[in-house]
């Protein structure tokens, strides 16, 4: 009985761990294609001959270099900026005592609810006032607040208790050092889970850097992609080898910071 | 350092005070805890002698200086937290050498410095560990060396003990004694356990309801509780209290018709009740029946059935088997009768200090 469901436990995870690796599988296969593959039917799950070649002519295509580093750039500015301000937030809210804290809360956590497509419009209008469309500026700027980054970490310096945050007070730490020598090392998993989240959200940016570039040398990375669809249809096989070298760098974080991702998001603070 | 509370009253909202012009003055050198229910004011109290919280009126004194509006570093008070408080992130040598870091000290005099706190709390050889790995007592200890870092003015201890298990609870507490003689450091302690408070201080002071019920030696506090709530509050088992006219006929021509006539309440310690062979320093005599006998080593445990009341005492364990009823003493000391706003008017010794 018990090993019938250990083997039922196991197909299921299995299925589930096929389902979801499928599309990368998918993505890997038809970037060695040829072209008439791609669009074969029935399709071909492993290409006749593996187009190394497709690599190289996807790189080509485009200035996938300069993209690179844009990428990094936004990527880079927007993560380690909103986790700044979201940090001194997030301990205003929950260390700090002031008039109107809680409605000021409720207010930011109200804004939460908007859908973020909705703020799309106004944001534009806002940067191309401030003449910003088509620079860095308008590709970080909108980001560098998060009140959801703020929200998961005030929980977080919520569970440390005030009582440690009174013994660095009489031991003489300022609010400042106690932030950030005492708070910070000790919400480590959940800042580094902020982060990872906010870096993989920040890379894979389609749609808001889509609108305010339109120049070649600001775009970004999943934009950049575009350039395998024309008028004439899109070639998958190039498509899908640029996407494949998109992702690896997210790839890689993921796989070196797994442990803290997983710590962060099950997170609930410390041994008594 | 010598604390003083000149006329204090603190007030979270404006409207209701949380402390009531409390007044009073801690010696250097002692030991004094804050004894109480939850919710009297003693925390509060603690709070405001470390200067995390500042009195909505009156004045505290360290020494001859007014600190009122000094803040907890500028009063170099240590403090050790109910649930230690200690940095997770920090071993126990970092966690010791934090004031000491904040105070600006090299990293030689810091270790040197910690190396010895390790060593008076018995430490030493934990150092490099991390917080989690220590046992709750270890952890403790961690705490108290870190509050002594700084060489405090005052070392407060918020309810230190709660989280430890009884046995260890004990120990800890002896160890707070020692360190406390060792260092001569004047030391405030927040306890709700009265075993605990009897134990180890110099001086007790039972809060409740915001305002000092007495401040007093733990000897006379329990000799000569100066009104009903101390009274109840010390002891174990819990003094008797019955209403004061159930005995009005046995303490006629004992106690003077004046006093008798105010009393409203009588409070008999369960030792203040012995059989009559045993008596040392008698008020009366009373009688009664036996409801229950208990007898556990050399514990024992007799409800008497006086008047209708029931009146516990520990005093029986020569008590033959059988009694159904019997006459028994009402010794003098461990006799109290408060009137009817609790105040002792009856008993004790005013001059036991």
């Amino acid at each position: 009985m018990k090993k019938a469901a250990s083997v039922l436990r196991y197909v299921i995870l299995t299925l589930g761990a096929l389902i979801m690796i499928l599309p990368f599988f998918w993505m890997l296969s038809t970037s060695l294609k040829t072209q008439p593959e791609t669009v074969q039917i029935p399709p071909v799950w492993i290409p006749k001959q593996l187009q190394w070649g497709n690599y190289v002519e996807a790189f080509k295509a485009a200035p996938f270099a300069r993209y690179f580093v844009n990428s990094v750039i936004v990527t880079t500015v927007t993560t380690v900026g909103q986790l700044f301000t979201s940090i001194l937030a997030a301990f205003a809210f929950s260390k700090l005592h002031f008039w109107g804290r809680n409605l000021v809360f409720m207010i930011f956590l109200g804004t939460m609810m908007i859908p973020g497509e909705m703020l799309i419009i106004p944001n534009f209008v806002t940067l191309s006032n401030m003449h910003l469309v088509n620079t860095y500026g308008a590709l970080i700027l909108p980001w560098l607040a998060s009140f959801f980054t703020v929200f998961t970490l005030r929980q977080t310096f919520n569970s440390v208790p005030d009582q440690t945050y009174y013994a660095a007070k009489i031991d003489g730490a300022s609010d400042w050092r106690f932030l950030w020598h005492i708070l910070v090392p000790m919400s480590k998993s959940t800042i580094t889970a902020v982060t990872v989240l906010q870096v993989i959200g920040s890379w894979n940016a389609f749609m808001w850097p889509l609108i305010v570039t339109n120049d070649e040398n600001m775009r970004t990375l999943p934009v950049g992609l575009q350039a395998f669809t024309t008028d004439a249809g899109t070639n998958y096989a190039l498509l899908m080898a640029a996407s494949t070298f998109v992702i690896i760098p997210m790839v890689i974080v993921y796989i070196f910071l797994q442990k803290y991702i997983i710590a962060g998001i099950s997170n609930s603070g410390l041994k008594g | 350092m010598q604390v003083t509370f000149k006329d204090v009253t603190l007030s979270y909202d404006g409207k209701r005070d949380i402390l009531k012009h409390l007044n009073f003055v801690i010696q250097e050198g002692s030991l004094v805890c804050l004894l109480g229910p939850s919710g009297g004011g003693k925390s509060t109290t603690l709070m405001l002698i470390s200067g995390l919280l500042a009195p909505t009126h009156g004045q505290i004194y360290f020494g001859d200086t007014d600190v009122t509006k000094e803040d907890a570093l500028g009063r170099k008070v240590g403090m050790v937290f109910q649930n230690y408080a200690l940095y997770p992130h920090l071993t126990v040598q970092k966690n010791i050498e934090f004031p000491l870091k904040m105070a600006g000290l090299s990293r030689a005099d810091r270790a040197k410095k910690a190396h010895e706190l390790a060593a008076l709390v018995h430490v030493d050889d934990q150092l490099d560990k991390k917080p989690g790995e220590l046992s709750g007592g270890q952890q403790q200890r961690v705490a108290i060396a870190r509050a002594l870092a700084k060489e405090p003015s005052i070392l407060l201890l918020d309810e230190p003990l709660s989280n430890l298990d009884a046995r260890l609870r004990i120990e800890m507490r002896e160890e707070i004694r020692r360190i406390q003689r060792e260092t001569g450091v004047t030391t405030v302690f927040v306890t709700h356990d009265q075993d605990e408070a009897m134990h180890i201080s110099d001086q007790i002071m039972v809060l409740h309801d915001g305002h000092i019920q007495q401040f007093s030696t733990p000897k006379t506090l329990y000799a000569s509780p100066d009104n009903l709530f101390v009274a109840q509050f010390i002891g174990e088992p819990v003094i008797n209290s019955v209403p004061a006219s159930a005995l009005s006929h046995d303490l006629a021509g004992v106690v003077s018709d004046d006093i008798l006539s105010r009393a409203q309440t009588a409070g008999i310690r369960p030792e203040a009740l012995t059989l009559p062979q045993r008596a040392l320093d008698p008020l009366t005599t009373l009688h009664g029946k036996v409801i229950e006998f208990d007898q556990f080593g050399r514990e024992s445990t007799a409800k008497l059935d006086y008047n209708d009341l029931q009146l516990i005492s520990t005093e029986m364990g020569q008590l033959p088997h059988n009694t159904q009823e019997l006459d028994f003493t009402l010794e003098k000391k461990g006799f109290f009768l408060f009137d009817a706003d609790g105040k002792r008017i009856f008993g004790g010794d005013d001059h036991a200090e």
